[in-house]
């Protein structure tokens, strides 16, 4: 007899594997807490910016629950599992012919937990298929706490719901490289306006013309008031979040039918998101990008210059400055599990470099290293006097600077000859600036004789 | 300077723009009282001309500009067009104008569309919503996914209201000094011209051929360019309605014939010289053995037919032979107006 023990129906192993495979677009793995009434799985990412909570009832969510708390775990047992894990057992089974194949569905998963003095810790599911198979998984995990991120209620008045199938379809209509969504209002023209964007190629614009050419698109919804439900907001409020995170529950939240509801207070502090749907209610928290940061990308925008990022560097060149005051800060954060805080560069510049060029963690407040096991009631909430100490560190400058080479010839192997040819007969009239020059790419000199010889002899080359 | 239209015939313009995208990532655009004519320039590779009359795909046009011959000259991303075009398919309505954001230019395109809100949850594999689970699809008393599909969509179109999307594509203005060097590439008149075949096929033989070719070579010659590597097609066609498509490797040499195929007659008052003195006509008078050939790199070839998803009409293949080849590929107009809209392409070639 294990600390848990439940029972899953077909469908409730598919909607278990939908809402696992929602978090893991967030993390690697996900905690699992039970108690009598009810199993919550939750999650945070690696920056701990978004937090996903899925709770799912005992009574209407599974065919058969219980919870035998025993003297180590009286009214509640968590644990962390690898998300991974958990999706290759709630997987799909079906054969390719959707008439007739029923037969190899999974007809019903059962899972216990064992654990307790004396026990092996395991997570063990055996899934029964409606052709007589049955597999049995067996699963290690980490017996700790979770980690939840809090949300003031009270604080945030802004709220609103729509269908998500709406805002899904919305969805679509935003390019493919964009980072950021800008939710804000009008009260004059009476729409709520989904604005996405990039900072990214702005940044790295400099003058050049290609730069302008390369920017994405630029896209805005503007969706009537009348089309939500329950709303009421700060007009001309303007709501940052990442597209990515917002991708990823919408995605989720279509396979419901229902609304989702939002509610936020002001930039830097979170947003929540949640739906509903048959036993299982889904939540999300996510930091929103505080406004002095979006002031200063918008003071960048328009200059992007080299100048400005030269001016700005002297406050981020030093890594050990960095690190010193990551390390001032930590005695007083630990406690708190600082969920919020702003730029601890360092863990993420120690994976692969191509994290960074994922928008969230340019943008967002970078978090303290995780204290793994520390129970954080208070996340979220405390970083009221501090952030302004962390606010110039805007790490991207300096990196972004050593991207650029790399990004003009190897990431983006296409250097786009045709813009460099046109250009080129741009630049002839205008004395083109010193500084322009220095950021041409070096292949702009052969270009420009090749082009005059190609424009005599077409075609023989 | 102004600039404002409104978007008709979406899907020709998007079709031209993903075309024209699949050779180069930039084209120029130049918009005038009658015409809009999108040029790409790759760098290797074949150049485009499309001039087409603004009506095609403009609606309420209104340019103004204090150019010569009220001209505007635009450098434009084709990958966010077609993009934007995407997002206008669905759309009730577009427009699109030049704008300022930021200090910068842009073209802005503004739609209005609806979403197709109701209905069940997206059809997804091996789950219908928990709800309604045991519903078989065979069983004729089993819940019809319709009905309710039919019931929410009621319920929520009454709520249902129309979104106002703004896509924004960067531009940049050119100045006529900058654009008038680029000139449409002049060649002499064809020895051979002749009406293609339907491209689906043409593509499908010629990307077959590339492919083979590739397999043989990439194992027998590493190294050199990547341009160089690729395969070369030959091409070559007479006036007696053959065309010919021939890939030769060191293993193997195919060779494909289309016969029966139009050689358009030549409008005499169009030429600069009498009909008898023309290319072609001695081309015609040497018999059908007398081919004009041209060789085309097999990748680009393959870019260049992407153009058949305009659902074109005819394509006129021009062949100087030895030295060019130029395809006219007339759009389509699908009210019926006289079209005198085209797509030019000046194919690259390559000597033997």
């Amino acid at each position: 007899m294990g600390v848990l023990n439940f029972t899953l129906n077909e469908d409730g192993v598919a909607v278990m594997h939908d809402a696992l495979m929602c978090m893991f677009k967030f993390s690697d793995d996900v905690c699992l807490e039970a108690r009598k009434d009810k199993l919550t799985l939750t999650t945070l990412n690696v920056s701990k910016s978004a937090y996903v909570c899925f709770t799912f009832a005992a009574g209407r969510f599974f065919s058969r629950y219980r919870f035998d708390g025993n003297a180590q775990y009286r009214d509640r047992f968590s644990c962390q599992v690898y998300t991974r894990s958990l999706l290759s057992i709630f997987r799909p089974r079906q054969s390719s012919d959707s008439a007739g194949g029923r037969e190899s569905t999974i007809e019903r998963c059962d899972v216990i937990i064992e654990d307790g003095p004396g026990r092996k810790s395991r997570l063990i599911a055996r899934i029964s298929c409606r052709n007589g198979t049955t597999a049995t998984h067996s699963l290690s995990f980490e017996a700790k706490a979770p980690t939840h991120a809090k949300f003031e209620k009270n604080e945030a008045t802004n709220h609103w719901a729509i269908s998500s199938r709406t805002l899904r379809q919305l969805m679509d209509h935003f390019g493919p490289s964009i980072e950021l969504l800008d939710i804000n209002t009008d009260d004059d023209t009476r729409v709520v306006n989904f604005t996405c964007f990039t900072e990214k190629a702005q940044k790295r614009g400099s003058n050049t013309n290609e730069a302008v050419l390369k920017k994405p698109l630029h896209t805005n919804i503007a969706v009537e008031m009348d089309e939500f439900d329950d709303v009421e907001v700060e007009d001309k409020l303007h709501i940052i979040i990442s597209v990515k995170d917002f991708r990823a529950i919408l995605q989720h939240a279509q396979l419901t039918s229902g609304e989702l509801s939002t509610s936020y207070s002001i930039p830097g502090r979170p947003m929540k998101l949640s739906y509903n749907n048959d036993g299982v209610l889904c939540e999300f928290i996510l930091m929103t990008v505080g406004e002095k940061d979006v002031m200063n990308q918008k003071h960048k925008n328009p200059r992007g210059s080299s100048a400005a990022a030269k001016a700005a560097r002297p406050e981020l060149d030093a890594t050990s400055h960095r690190e010193s005051s990551v390390a001032n800060e930590k005695p007083s954060q630990q406690v708190d599990a600082g969920l919020m805080k702003p730029p601890a560069r360092r863990p993420i510049q120690q994976r692969s470099p191509t994290r960074l060029r994922q928008p969230h963690f340019e943008i967002r407040p970078q978090p303290m290293p995780p204290p793994a096991t520390a129970r954080s009631d208070s996340l979220f909430v405390t970083q009221h006097d501090d952030e302004q100490q962390w606010e110039p560190l805007n790490p991207d400058e300096e990196e972004d600077e050593g991207d650029d080479d790399r990004l003009e010839w190897n990431s983006n192997n296409e250097p786009n000859p045709s813009t460099m040819r046109i250009s080129s007969y741009v630049d002839r009239p205008a004395p083109p600036e010193p500084q322009s020059l220095d950021h041409l790419p070096s292949g702009m000199e052969p270009t420009q004789p090749l082009s005059d010889v190609r424009r005599f002899g077409l075609f023989s080359s | 300077m102004r600039f404002k239209t409104d978007l008709r015939n979406i899907r020709t313009f998007s079709r031209l723009v993903a075309a024209l995208n699949s050779l180069e990532k930039i084209a120029w655009v130049r918009l005038d009282d009658e015409t809009a004519r999108f040029t790409v320039i790759p760098d290797t590779g074949s150049q485009v001309w499309a001039s087409l009359s603004v009506n095609l795909i403009f609606d309420n046009y209104s340019i103004q500009s204090a150019e010569p011959s009220n001209t505007i000259n635009l450098e434009l991303p084709l990958g966010p067009l077609q993009r934007a075009l995407r997002s206008a398919a669905g759309g009730n309505q577009a427009s699109l104008r030049l704008t300022k954001r930021d200090g910068l230019p842009m073209l802005s395109m503004t739609i209005h569309a609806m979403t197709k809100d109701g209905g069940g949850p997206e059809p997804r594999g091996g789950r219908a919503a928990s709800g309604f689970s045991g519903a078989d699809p065979n069983d004729p008393f089993g819940d019809d996914p319709d009905i309710f599909q039919q019931e929410s969509l009621e319920l929520t179109l009454k709520r249902e209201r129309e979104k106002v999307i703004t896509q924004d594509i960067p531009v940049r203005v050119l100045h006529p000094d900058t654009v008038e060097t680029i000139m449409q590439p002049k060649v002499r008149e064809p020895d051979v011209h002749i009406q293609l075949p339907p491209l689906l096929q043409l593509k499908a033989i010629s990307d077959r051929f590339t492919k083979l070719a590739l397999t043989t070579s990439s194992s027998s010659r590493p190294g050199g360019g990547p341009e160089r590597n690729n395969p070369k097609l030959e091409l070559s066609a007479n006036m007696y309605g053959s065309l010919r498509l021939r890939v030769a490797a060191e293993s193997l040499d195919i060779t494909s014939v289309w016969n029966g195929l139009d050689n358009p007659e030549l409008d005499p008052g169009a030429l600069s010289m009498p009909v008898e003195e023309h290319p072609s006509t001695r081309f015609r008078e040497e018999g059908p053995d007398k081919w004009a050939t041209v060789r085309v790199d097999g990748k680009d070839w393959s870019r260049v037919l992407s153009v058949g998803r305009l659902d074109a009409g005819r394509v006129i293949a021009c062949f100087s032979d030895d030295h060019a080849l130029i395809l006219y590929v007339y759009v389509p107009h699908h009210d019926d107006e006289a079209s005198d809209d085209v797509v030019t392409y000046y194919v690259s070639s390559y000597s033997a």
